[in-house]
C-alpha cells in the first residue's frame, strides 16, 4: 500500500503487519507523520489484530515510543490485539528499562506475533 | 571544531531545531565507530544525546528562534562527555513522575529523562536544571 510515507503494511492471515520505512526512527516530523499513519490503521479494518514489526530498525526515540502507546491505547479501544516483534537487542532494552514490556505484547518474531493474536 | 580519530571534540552553540539534533548525534556516531566502540555503547550514547538535544531544544527553549543549546562534546578514545545547556528557565529532575509507575506508564512525560540516565555512566544537572553533563565509558574497551 502507498498511501504511507513512514510504515508498510501488509495483510496476513487475518492481521495487519506494519513495518517501519526509517531505519532511525527519530525525526520529529517523521514521528509525527508515523503516528498519524499508525492511527489511520484503525480505521474500518477487519483484522484480527497489527504486529508492528521493528526487523531494519536501529533506534527509536521515546517521541516515537509515545506513538506506539498511543496505538496500543486506541487499539483496545477498536477491540485490536497489538504485537511488537523483531526487535534489536537494544530497541528491546528500551522497552524493559520504561517497563513498556508489561503494557506491550513483545514476541522474538513475526510468526509468534502472529500466533499470539 | 577539532576532529582527530583519537580525541574529538565539539564546542559550538546549534540552532533550536531538531534537524541539527539530527546532525550533531550523526557526527557523534561517527566518531564513536572511528574510536572503535560496539554496537550497545553506540546505542546508548546515541539515545542519550538524543533525548538531552531534544529535550533541550523543544521543553527548554520551546523551539525558539532566538534561543541556543550550548554543546560541548568530547570523545577521547574510550572515555565519552558531553555538556548540554539550553537558555529556558531550568526544571527539577527529580520532580519528573516515574514513568515506570504503572499509572505513568501511558502518559508521554518523564521517559526521555529515564533513558538518559538508563544509557549512559553518569548524569550530572545544574542547580538551575537548564544544563546536564553525560559521561560514559566504553564498555567494551580492554583494561
Amino acid at each position: 500500500m502507498s498511501e504511507f510515507e513512514c510504515i508498510t503494511t501488509e495483510a496476513l492471515e487475518g492481521a495487519t503487519i506494519v513495518k517501519f520505512v526509517d531505519q532511525r526512527v527519530m525525526n520529529p516530523a517523521r514521528i509525527e507523520a508515523l503516528g498519524g499513519e499508525l492511527l489511520s490503521l484503525l480505521d474500518g479494518t477487519h483484522a484480527t489484530g497489527i504486529v508492528l514489526n521493528f526487523d531494519g530498525v536501529s533506534f527509536f526515540s521515546s517521541a516515537a515510543i509515545n506513538k506506539l502507546i498511543k496505538l496500543e491505547s486506541e487499539s483496545k479501544k477498536n477491540g485490536l490485539q497489538l504485537r511488537l516483534s523483531n526487535l534489536r537487542p537494544e530497541v528491546r532494552d528500551l522497552f524493559s528499562y520504561t517497563n513498556l514490556d508489561s503494557l506491550f505484547q513483545i514476541k522474538d518474531n513475526q510468526f509468534d506475533a502472529i500466533e499470539s493474536l | 571544531m577539532e576532529s582527530t580519530t583519537q580525541h574529538w571534540r565539539y564546542d559550538d552553540h546549534i540552532p533550536s531545531e531538531p534537524d541539527c539534533c539530527a546532525t550533531i548525534v550523526g557526527m557523534v556516531l561517527e566518531q564513536l565507530e572511528k574510536n572503535g566502540w560496539g554496537n550497545k555503547d553506540t546505542f546508548g550514547i546515541h539515545m542519550a544525546m538524543e533525548e538531552a538535544v531534544m529535550n533541550a531544544i523543544d521543553h527548554g527553549n520551546n523551539r525558539s528562534p532566538d534561543k541556543t543549546v550550548h554543546l560541548v562534546i568530547e570523545i577521547c578514545g574510550n572515555r565519552f562527555y558531553s555538556k548540554i545547556t539550553d537558555q529556558g528557565e531550568g526544571f527539577d529532575p527529580s520532580a519528573v513522575p516515574d514513568p515506570t509507575d504503572e499509572e505513568n506508564l501511558e502518559k508521554d512525560c518523564g521517559r526521555g529523562v529515564m533513558l538518559i540516565r538508563n544509557f549512559v555512566d553518569v548524569v550530572l544537572y545544574n542547580d538551575k536544571g537548564n544544563s546536564l553533563e553525560l559521561t560514559k565509558q566504553n564498555s567494551e574497551a580492554e583494561a
